[in-house]
């Protein structure tokens, strides 16, 4: 057994931290104290424009696609992108999008055409993707989807409507998942994908603000909009492979969700060992050590469970258990930290980032917030415990 | 990474598998709860025959020469078969010290004992106050001649009932630092002045209490330096942990798959009890708290395996399985229904264990504590 990285590995770290610290010293304000991952942060001016830059410097890097195939740039490593992904988390980065794991069903349901039409672009940072599966009246069962993609002579003709389209007002596409044949027997079998651009004549977006305060997400209203051919994913009526695919690939969803908490728990802990309340500092007090020492201890597991999950991946094993426990697991820990860190601040705790007397930048606040979107989005908790309970997890019966 | 088995710890923990699932009956598990010695002479030999007494100790002393973590394997199937008996006790609170810190004589004298099973060993450190802190050490030893003279009253040490040597943790010393002047002594267990009690416990593990009346030890029965007691406490304590997160891991894996299991045979309303969402829920938390548990056993294993500072993921380790398999066992019994709740069912074996496990060489707030000096709060 060994838990380290290996040499390349470990050096590939190095110049990831080395790369971060670029990012602060060119780019970053100073005090930059992070972002949570994911484009809905990007509403924020600011932040859009810094994350165009790094998503602009990681594709000069040839760092976009790590575990894509060296024809499209990458270097078929899996672990290095995990490590760049963790890194860039963990400092509260933004700018890797959402375009780089689209990219990877693209590389494994395109054709050649499609592979050297949409690839490169992402691989050099220059476009951005935005997913388009949930309706208003389709969430958690998603093989239900209704929004009409009819085919005609050379194009497909889309009708109907999506919801929470994360940051799509900013992307160059979206991939979208339609039905395709609404008297299929099963209806999953009626579903398609197409990468669409959301700029398309008779797509219209209508931003929605997030509790956060961000109008971070979109619906999004298809009239009468025109689909080329050519930008159907994988076979017509089998956009169920691609969903299932896309699920798989998200497995590592808890652990983004615990690495960006380690910052957050780490400038917690700092925050308490320079604020004395009553001429004591916080971490003296024996029931916030308990506290952050119980966090701390959350955190570690969790990564130990990321560790597992990498290895299992590497070794080619299912990982639809561990998957969706690191996803239960990671949202869990990390709203119980954003908890934390409000009692901790205590009154202080209600001030946003543009407040006078703010503390720890108002994230705190942003996190209590934004965490609640943790356990619903990339599949809610309760989804992740039917799949680990169910046929392809232990079986339970139904 | 890699983070699975090598070829021997998988030949290791299966035939330990096949073996207590042969010979460590739940029959016998029961038994041993009552039984005055509370383990059985012939299995202790055969485990001896095995290999797994003088699994950690170097081959010069008839040992195995095998590692930490191969010893974390085998205590894990340890916990999930409840084997009754001294294995931790001898092992890792008796061996490992003599291992790291025996005089030559003491380790020819003792490790080979252990290897063949001739030996139990133990360590009698907890006092009235129940706690792992230096404070608590209010044994004293007073040199006299070529002896020291030990008195005082020691708490929970398991199984002292049938220990043929005792390292009792005492004072030589008075400080104002509480963890300087306290030395160990490795002590024949049948010297006259020390009497034992077996306490009774929700476990029927045998903890005692056993009191030092003016035992007289010669001065070579000191283990290590006499006053640097504490630092080698901190480190059996780590083992100890350690050690029982292991069992503990075990157990959490079996009442997981029992609870698996009695899920799908189990029909209310015309369907298998675990068709309904509630109970898959209970049950994918659960597996949750197994497998992370596990993980994160391992890690802190292959650190100290290492030689790596383990300190932190040790705490994190014991801090961590000692409310996780609370949680699973409590769970567990709530999805077996009244049958849960019976002497007849093997559950209450492990629900009564996990209990007691998790307080056994510190409970949770004891090793946060750990992890919050070692955040540097
Ligand atoms: C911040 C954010 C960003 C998002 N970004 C995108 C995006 O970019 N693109 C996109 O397409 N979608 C996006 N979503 C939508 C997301 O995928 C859905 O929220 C998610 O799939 C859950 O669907 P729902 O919200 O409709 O909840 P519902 O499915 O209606 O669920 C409501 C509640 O019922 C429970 N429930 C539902 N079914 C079951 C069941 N079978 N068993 C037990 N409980 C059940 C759920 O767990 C939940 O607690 C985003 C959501 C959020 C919060």
């Amino acid at each position: 057994m060994d838990f380290r990285l290996n040499e390349e590995e470990q050096a590939f770290q190095n110049e990831v931290r080395d790369f971060v610290q670029e990012l602060f010293r060119d780019i970053l304000p100073p005090d930059f104290a992070g972002v949570d991952p994911g484009p809905e942060e990007e509403a924020r001016e600011d932040i859009e424009k810094i994350a165009a830059q790094v998503w602009h410097r990681l594709g000069a890097k040839g760092w976009i696609g790590l575990g894509w195939p060296k024809e499209f740039g990458g270097q078929e490593s899996e672990s290095k992108s995990w490590i760049l992904n963790q890194e860039l988390i963990y400092n509260g980065i933004p700018g890797m999008d959402i375009a780089a794991c689209q990219g990877d069903l693209i590389l494994q349901f395109g054709t050649e055409e499609q592979k050297k039409r949409f690839l490169p672009p992402i691989s050099r940072g220059e476009v951005k993707y935005a997913i388009g599966m949930s309706e208003p009246d389709v969430g958690s069962d998603m093989f239900s989807l209704q929004l009409k993609a009819e085919e005609k002579e050379d194009h497909y003709l889309f009708n109907g409507q999506k919801i929470w389209n994360s940051g799509i007002q900013r992307t160059d596409w979206c991939v979208v998942y339609a039905r395709t044949d609404p008297n299929a027997a099963k209806q999953h079998n009626g579903i398609s994908v197409f990468i669409i651009d959301p700029k398309s004549p008779g797509v219209t977006l209508r931003p929605i603000t997030q509790i956060t305060g961000l109008d971070a997400f979109c619906e999004v209203f298809y009239d009468d909009v025109k689909v080329p051919k050519e930008n159907l994913l994988g076979e017509k009526n089998r956009g169920k492979d691609v969903s299932m695919y896309a699920f798989s690939i998200e497995r590592s969803y808890g652990m983004v969700i615990l690495h960006n908490a380690r910052r957050y728990f780490d400038q917690l802990v700092e925050y308490c060992k320079e604020t004395s309340v009553n001429g004591q500092p916080l971490a003296k007090d024996p029931l916030i050590r308990n506290r952050l020492a119980e966090m701390a201890i959350e955190i570690e597991v969790g990564r130990n469970m990321g560790d597992r999950i990498n290895w299992m991946t590497g070794q080619g094993m299912l990982t639809v258990i561990p998957g969706c426990q690191n996803k239960i697991y990671g949202s869990r820990v990390a709203q119980k930290l954003s908890n934390l860190g409000m009692e901790i601040l205590g009154l202080y705790g209600q001030l946003d980032d543009t407040s006078k007397c703010t503390q720890l930048g108002g994230r705190f606040r942003h996190m209590y917030l934004s965490s609640r979107a943790w356990s619903l989005a990339g599949g809610t908790s309760e989804m992740s415990r039917n799949i680990i309970a169910g046929p392809f997890g232990l079986g339970l019966p139904n | 990474m890699d983070l699975a088995f090598t070829e021997e710890q998988e030949m290791l923990w299966k035939s330990a598998r096949d073996f207590l699932a042969d010979k460590c009956l739940k029959t016998m598990v029961r038994e041993m709860e009552k039984d005055e010695k509370g383990y059985s002479p012939e299995l202790w030999k055969e485990m001896a025959d095995l290999g797994w007494l003088g699994l950690p100790f170097p081959e010069k002393y008839e040992g195995g020469g095998m590692g930490l973590l191969d010893l974390v394997v085998l205590l894990e199937e340890m916990g999930r078969a409840c084997l009754p008996g001294p294995f931790l006790s001898t092992v890792v609170l008796g061996g490992l010290p003599v291992m790291e810190w025996g005089s030559e004589e003491q380790k020819q004298d003792i490790l080979p004992k252990i290897c063949k099973g001739d030996v139990i060993l133990t360590l009698a450190q907890a006092e009235s106050s129940a706690r792992y802190d230096a404070v608590s050490i209010q044994t004293s030893a007073t040199p006299e001649g070529d002896d020291y003279v030990i008195s005082g009253t020691k708490l929970f040490v398991p199984d002292a009932n049938i220990a043929d040597s005792i390292i009792c943790v005492a004072r030589t010393a008075q400080s104002s630092n509480p963890e300087k002047g306290i030395t160990l002594f490795l002590i024949d267990g049948k010297s006259p002045g020390i009497s034992t009690t077996v306490l009774s416990t929700i476990a029927g593990d045998k903890q005692c209490e056993v009191i030092f009346d003016k035992v007289k030890v010669p001065k070579g029965s000191v283990l290590g330096e006499v006053g640097q007691g504490w630092e080698m406490v901190k480190r059996i304590l780590e083992w100890a942990a350690l050690a029982k997160s292991a069992e503990m891991a075990g157990g959490n894996q079996q009442v997981l798959e029992m609870t698996i299991n009695y899920a799908k045979e189990r029909i209310q309303f015309g369907r298998p009890i675990g068709s309904f969402q509630i109970i898959q829920h209970y049950i994918a938390d659960m597996s949750l708290d197994v497998d992370s548990a596990r993980v994160t056993l391992y890690k802190a294993a292959w650190k100290l395996n290492e030689g790596l500072p383990c300190a932190n993921e040790i705490s994190v380790s014991k801090g961590w399985i000692n409310d996780a398999y609370r949680r699973v066992a409590t769970q567990a019994c709530q999805i077996h229904g009244a049958i849960g709740f019976t002497k007849d069912h093997d559950l209450e074996l492990y629900f009564r264990r996990a209990k007691a496990a998790e307080v056994l060489f510190g409970d949770s707030d004891f090793h946060r504590e750990i992890v919050a000096q070692e955040l540097g709060l």
